[in-house]
């Protein structure tokens, strides 16, 4: 984080207002959240949920009220996490790192016999991911890149600066990064739109990827609005991610999507087509064929649900039909009168995008008959015993998800 | 009310602590100690409204932007060096006590002449610009967003100010944002108009 030097406001005000600030080279965006806002929402008080920055003590997690199909259970693997998002872990998985986003935390977990203990790696950044990479921890905050080498056994020492090669845009709407390492070993690493909508100039919207050194940049997705989530299918190796679709366009849409990359360089729409072809009112006005060339999702995956964490399930431990399938996380909606989301999914679909079908699997996170909440689920990681781990970022805990087959019904 | 329940019990639980324990018992969860009371009423005021120019009233704000700007501050994220210094080391358990005694006492604005032509001035301005979509249309906040409504009208004026010169550390960048395209000069009248609401 750049810090300016302090700034004494006026000699007559206490030191209540001796600030220091970040340095910022552009002068500030127009409003980013409520663009689009049509006049006659402008009487809508819907505003971001908040987020809870205190610790939650396990015991105080109402875990009880989580659904899930049948012969599957669920406990609390980790918890004051507070922030919790992101997982990444060693091909051990012995250690986990978990980023944040106000928190300005990494977390360093210690797997041991099943059991979790954990600590904070690195503080006061701005909105960092983490992700594990040949041996290395690399910290991607929305203004610093850091690398810890040999972090396997853990990170120490002092990190690599990597800011300079990385080139990141200063925007902060929309650009806390979900960073993954790909199965051709370069990092894949979003750009938001820094806006609800607008037009964007040409470092944002898009999905890139680096060398592990930060070289070889390339663009590889454009049109992506905010996509906060992605994994690689196991059959294909193709990039398959989550996107948020915009706001201030009503309680039904445009929906979220699930996108597929088939082939680097392809445009998903952002800002002048959503969804499945929905036209934008805003900035398309007059233009003809908005979704012209624009790829569509493999599905959509409802109305301001926030789809965040996608894992395609690869082990064995869950039952034949889930094997294969995608689990995304919906942390869930603020932008609707009633709240949607707040479960996890699996998405069915063939390794061509073809035929999705998008099912409940986790719920209970979320009580529509008060419209209220507990949990927020964000992102999915896959234990080496193909139990699935989920991080619940509103109560900073990782909830662990089993299955075994139920006990046949003994005869006499 | 529950809410001044709430404070009561935590004056005669900070009386018995004082009192009765030799040695300091452990913090309960729902009060916070006496000491730290002690410490924040010296700027903010003993019942959370502050009496000096500068510095912010905290009685009345939501719960969660206390818990949210404590928490922050005391993680060097937000807020002044002064008021870190305070909250160094402060545990979680101390933060949600806090916020909850002070979101539970009454925000009394500090009596002062009303400028009627600026209060008008000011209530059009923040009609138009539509600030009680977040801060409620009685302006007074809730959960992350802070209260207005009785707030000294130095400080609103001081953190309009830092919004707009990107000098406020750990900003919400969703209120740099709903700032734009307001000219400083309409800031003094929002900042009269807030301080003098009930």
């Amino acid at each position: 984080m750049k810090i300016k030097a302090c700034a004494l406001s006026s000699a007559a005000l206490l030191a209540f207002t001796v600030q220091c600030a970040f340095s910022q080279d552009k002068p500030k965006p127009p409003p980013a959240w409520h663009q689009g806002k049509p006049a006659a929402m402008a009487e809508s008080k819907l505003a971001p949920v908040p987020g809870k920055m205190t610790e939650t003590p396990a015991s105080e997690i109402p875990l009880d009220k989580l659904k899930l199909p049948k012969g599957f259970k669920v406990e609390v693997w980790a918890s004051g996490l507070v922030g919790g998002r992101a997982m990444t872990m060693n091909e051990e998985q012995t250690r986990m790192w978990v980023g944040t986003r106000a928190m300005g935390r990494i977390y360093e977990v210690t797997i041991e016999g099943g059991k979790t203990s954990h600590k904070v790696l690195v503080d006061k950044l701005l909105q960092p991911t983490a992700v594990f990479a040949n041996g290395a921890l690399y910290v991607f905050a929305i203004d610093k890149v850091l690398r810890y080498d040999n972090a396997a056994n853990g990170a120490a020492g002092q990190p690599v600066d990597m800011t300079a090669v990385f080139r990141l845009p200063p925007e902060q709407h929309h650009n806390w990064k979900y960073v993954r390492l790909g199965p051709d070993k370069k990092l894949y690493v979003p750009f938001g739109a820094p806006c609800n909508i607008c037009e964007v100039s040409k470092e944002y919207a898009q999905i890139r990827r680096y060398n592990l050194d930060g070289s070889g940049m390339e663009v590889i997705a454009t049109g992506v609005r905010n996509t906060v989530g992605f994994d690689f299918h196991p059959k294909t190796g193709e990039l398959w991610f989550t996107d948020h679709g915009r706001d201030w366009m009503g309680d039904e849409g445009p929906e979220d999507e699930l996108n597929r990359l088939s082939k680097p360089g392809q445009n998903f729409g952002f800002p002048y087509c959503h969804a499945k072809g929905v036209v934008d009112p805003d900035v398309a006005k007059g233009k003809k064929d908005a979704c012209k060339g624009v790829t569509l999702p493999v599905t959509t995956m409802g109305p301001h649900a926030a789809v965040m964490g996608l894992q395609f399930y690869t082990g064995t431990m869950f039952p034949k039909e889930y094997q294969g399938l995608a689990f995304v996380a919906r942390k869930g909606s603020w932008n609707r009168t009633n709240k949607f989301g707040y479960d996890v999914v699996t998405v069915k679909a063939s390794p061509d995008g073809k035929g999705a079908k998008v099912t409940p699997f986790a719920t209970g996170f979320m009580d529509p008959k008060d419209n209220s909440f507990w949990g927020r689920p964000a992102y999915l990681a896959q234990l080496k015993d193909g139990s699935l781990l989920v991080s619940d970022e509103q109560l900073g805990a990782i909830y662990r998800i089993s299955y075994s087959a139920p006990a046949p019904a003994k005869k006499n | 009310m529950r809410l001044q329940v709430g404070g009561r019990w935590a004056v005669l639980a900070a009386l018995f602590i004082s009192v009765a324990y030799a040695q300091a018992p452990p913090p309960s969860p729902q009060a916070p100690s006496p000491a730290r009371l002690k410490s924040c009423a010296a700027c903010h005021g003993e019942d959370g409204n502050s009496a000096i120019a500068s510095t912010p009233s905290i009685a009345g704000q939501p719960r969660i932007f206390l818990e949210n700007y404590l928490v922050l501050t005391r993680e060097g994220l937000r807020g002044s060096d002064a008021m870190q210094a305070l909250l160094k080391g402060i545990p979680d358990r101390e933060i949600v006590a806090l916020a909850r005694h002070y979101s539970g006492l009454k925000a009394v604005p500090v009596p002062g002449a009303v400028d009627r032509v600026l209060f008008e001035r000011g209530r059009a301005i923040a009609a138009r610009t539509r600030c009680g979509s977040c801060h409620l249309p009685d302006y007074s906040g809730r959960e992350q967003m802070p209260r207005l409504a009785g707030q000294r009208e130095e400080f609103l004026l001081e953190v309009m100010l830092q919004y707009r010169q990107n000098r406020r550390r750990g900003g919400d960048t969703m209120m740099s944002a709903a700032l734009h395209g307001i000219p400083e000069s309409e800031f003094a009248a929002l900042a009269h108009f807030f301080s003098r609401l009930q």
